[in-house]
């Protein structure tokens, strides 16, 4: 709040740990680095993070340049890595879990979609709306 | 072009007639048209032209040393380039002119010259960068990133595609605006490309002759004290407000277009003359009436976020945050700011530690005021171990700069400015007026630790009038119709039609009633607004507008009866029923709330007694609704205040009374306990005044209910 008390800002929040959300609903982790007045973002030793039921898993990613509009929220991460009640794995394990996951969904979705055809009621598609 | 030493020597020999009549044809031409063949035009043996290149390239050949087989070999293209680059970074502008964005790449050839410290070192942070580098290898072991990685790329590269670069912005922000915002050559967003340094900088600092110079000192005419960055401009007022209203001083009432302009001009990295002119002009306008509750707080904070700004524009150099109030201007009654009493120290653990070592050493030349920054000396050390122990542990901390977090912050700041910030901010500068006067209460009840609030100081822009002229042209029929974003065109022709009584259902009469009621009571509203806004421009304003800030409250004042009782009453009010609209509306209920400490004590009354009348009717509606609730407890306790008082025995004589009250316990008792909303609060007197008219019973019943039995919340 040194910069300008009352207003949120992130030039405190520099060189800090953070946890990026995106509006496509990813996960990024790293060091904030330098931003611009859009909030657009520059994250060091990025890691991509996937969390599916109570495990996750890394993925490292380097350098990302986050453009502001993307971004849902970011918050700084302050407590260590094993502070956590979840269970991290690899990555091909968390990936597949993923797949597992998105396979469910697709399919609950389609008999909701279904179901709903049945009594002349129809959704419109997701992709057409801006998920996140 | 070939031009062959005669028509004979043209290889096509066959008709002769005809080539020599071309000859005379061109003799003519050669005649009317010098420019294209006669003494203008360039000799264009394209042989010669070849032959003078590799004289050239031998000349600079033979300077350089011999680097190897390649060097003056057949390489046509590569020593001719070579050449030229380096006759290129010897023309160039200093690095310090660089967008803080891309400045790190430059690892210039001169030697590094820190015994310059009255110059204004860090508008240059490659400057800086020099600096850092020999000392750095000095005092610490760990080293940045930044010295790491960026000196290998090979610099002539970088000076040749940035310069000539630079040399082609165009000049867009003169041209005449026709209705649209002014164009930008180089968008806002980014960081300055160029700074405008001054000479003497450039002097101390680069001492190889430069032919740029010569221009630059054509492009900037105006004195160095009459300099000043647009956020100076809208900075000198707020300084001036710390005690120190100076005549001349500059104004901020730059128009849209200037401050545009200015601003675009700044972001080229250029200021035309023409814009030096008007700003020049400025300084000679009076300084317009300013904003007493600006004087509260920090102005450090405001000064601050300008420093990347100031730095660009080659004035003094920019303060870090970690120094309070410095004077940014150049001039000298700036120097006269006087600290705030409570000091603030932020967060400096971002600075280089040579950084604030060399910046606390030139706050100390400049201000031999402000005698309480010296005595922190001790906390900057231990800031700096801090800082050195971080930088130790995250080698690749502060690649953001702190000039441009100042950039940053300094854009965040400008869009802060307003005209009236109760206007734009009213929620924010609502909430610090409460703070503050926590503040207050706290440290006048204990003696407490005193917090320092530090409040954010947005800077007050005055209003400018805008009134779009449509663009004329000389000469021309009629005007123009351009349609642009302040002046759109008008698209439909919206007419809105009445309708007829009679077509009209009783459904949408009904519906149309309520309308109305809803128009009237957002007129209401609004007008309300106004009147709880009086007081603080009566504050505001001077003398002699009072009074009749006065009479249009009042004229307001009424107008909001009118309202609410209905227009052109008739002798005796003899329907409420306008007003009975207005509350079974619950935004008319508060707004009627809100208006009663406004309304004189009879009008005051006679909506109370409206509101009373009709109170049965109204407790129906709002049984479900806890404001309403509350409402008539608080009508309910008030009477009862009354009664046991006994001052108004007339209330107990009207029977009126009497039956609202039954009705009032009856319908409550009627409804069934879960339906009964929550009131906000529940007076205590209630218990007294039911105790008066029902029985025990259904006293009890009643306290139940309406959890007026203390301990049952």
């Amino acid at each position: 709040m040194n910069y300008m008390p009352g207003t949120a800002s992130l030039i405190q929040d520099i060189d800090k740990k953070h946890l990026v959300l995106l509006r496509d609903g990813r996960t990024l982790i790293g060091y904030l680095r330098s931003i611009d007045q859009f909030a657009n973002l520059v994250l060091h030793q990025t890691v991509e993070r996937i969390h599916v039921g109570k495990k996750y898993g890394d993925i490292p990613r380097g350098i990302f340049v986050v453009r502001g509009e993307n971004v849902v929220l970011l918050g700084e991460i302050v407590s260590k890595e094993s502070d956590t009640p979840l269970q991290q794995v690899s990555i091909e394990e968390i990936l597949e879990e993923q797949r597992v996951e998105q396979q469910a969904k697709q399919e609950s979705e389609k008999l909701k979609v279904q179901a709903l055809k049945e009594r002349g009621l129809s959704v419109p598609r997701a992709d057409t709306l801006d998920e996140y | 072009m070939f031009r062959y030493p005669s028509l004979e020597d043209c290889p096509l020999d066959e008709d002769e007639d005809a080539f020599q009549a071309l000859g005379e044809e061109d003799e003519d031409i050669d005649q009317f048209n010098d420019d294209t063949f006669g003494a203008g035009a360039v000799d264009d043996d394209w042989q010669e032209a070849h032959e003078r290149l590799a004289e050239l390239e031998d000349k600079a050949g033979s300077s350089r040393e011999p680097d190897g087989p390649v060097g003056n070999d057949g390489d046509v293209l590569g020593d001719p380039e070579d050449a030229l680059a380096e006759r290129l970074t010897r023309l160039v502008i200093d690095n310090e002119l660089e967008d803080p964005a891309i400045m790190q790449a430059v690892h210039t050839r001169d030697p590094p010259q820190p015994g310059g410290l009255n110059s204004s070192i860090w508008d240059s942070s490659a400057m800086l960068r020099r600096i850092r580098g020999p000392l750095l290898t000095q005092e610490m072991p760990s080293v940045s990133v930044l010295d790491y990685a960026l000196p290998q790329r090979p610099p002539q590269a970088r000076d040749e595609e940035r310069d000539p670069s630079e040399r082609a912005l165009p000049r867009r922000s003169s041209s005449p605006i026709i209705g649209s915002p002014p164009v930008r050559a180089v968008p806002i967003g980014t960081p300055p490309k160029q700074a405008a340094i001054p000479n003497f900088n450039q002097q101390i600092l680069c001492p190889k002759p430069v032919h740029i110079r010569a221009t630059m000192q054509q492009r900037y005419p105006a004195p160095y004290g009459e300099r000043m960055s647009p956020n100076q401009l809208c900075n000198v007022p707020n300084s001036s407000l710390l005690g120190h209203p100076f005549p001349h001083s500059v104004s901020p009432v730059l128009t849209h277009l200037q401050r545009a302009q200015l601003l675009g001009g700044a972001q080229a990295g250029r200021m035309s003359p023409s814009q030096f002119a008007r700003v020049s002009g400025l300084v000679g306008s009076p300084l317009p009436s300013v904003n007493p509750k600006l004087l509260q707080g920090r102005v450090g904070q405001m000064m601050s976020p300008a420093g990347g700004f100031r730095a660009f524009f080659g004035a003094p150099p920019a303060p870090p945050p970690s120094q309070l109030p410095h004077p940014p201007g150049p001039g000298s009654h700036l120097q006269n700011l006087r600290p705030q009493p409570q000091m603030f120290r932020p967060d400096t653990t971002h600075l280089h530690p040579q950084h604030r070592r060399l910046l606390h050493q030139r706050q100390q030349q400049n201000r031999n005021q402000h005698r309480s920054l010296n005595g922190s000396g001790g906390d900057r050390g231990g800031h700096r171990s801090n800082h050195q122990e971080q930088i130790r542990k995250d080698p690749y901390a502060n690649l953001m700069l702190q000039r441009e977090k100042d950039w940053v912050s300094k854009i965040q700041m400008m869009q802060l400015q307003s005209t009236d910030p109760y206007l734009d901010d009213y929620y924010y500068q609502n909430y610090f007026q409460k703070l503050e006067k926590l503040a207050a209460a706290e440290e006048v009840h204990g003696d407490g630790p005193k917090k320092e609030r530090t409040k954010l100081i947005t800077p007050q822009v005055a209003k400018l009038e805008h009134t779009y002229k449509p663009v004329q042209f000389e000469g021309s029929l009629g005007k123009l119709t351009v349609s642009s974003v302040n002046n759109p065109r008008k698209m439909i022709d919206a007419v809105v039609t009445s309708r007829s009584e009679d077509d009209e259902t009783k459904e949408k009469q009904v519906r149309d009633k309520r309308r109305q009621t809803l128009v009237t009571i957002e007129k209401t509203y609004s007008l309300l607004l106004d009147v709880e806004d009086y007081e603080r421009r009566y504050l505001l304003s001077l003398e002699g507008e009072r009074p009749a800030l006065m009479g249009e409250r009042k004229q307001k004042i009424c107008d909001m009866y009118d309202n609410l009782r209905g227009k052109a009453p008739g002798q005796d009010r003899p329907s409420d029923d306008h007003f009975m609209q207005i509350m079974c509306i619950r935004k008319g209920k508060r707004l009627v709330a809100r208006i009663l400490p406004f309304l004189a004590p009879e009008q005051a009354a006679d909506v109370l007694m409206a509101t009373a009348r009709n109170l049965p009717f109204l407790i129906k509606k709002d049984a479900q609704d806890e404001f309403g609730l509350s409402l008539l407890y608080l009508v309910l306790s008030r009477g009862e205040e009354l009664q046991s008082s006994d001052t108004n025995t007339e209330l107990m004589q009207d029977n009126q009374w009497t039956e609202l009250m039954l009705m009032a316990t009856r319908e409550l008792l009627r409804i069934p306990q879960g339906a009964l909303a929550k009131p906000v609060s529940i007076p205590s007197n209630l218990i007294s005044l039911f105790s008066r008219y029902v029985d025990q019973q259904k006293l009890n019943l009643l306290e139940t209910k309406l959890h007026l039995v203390r301990g049952i919340r």
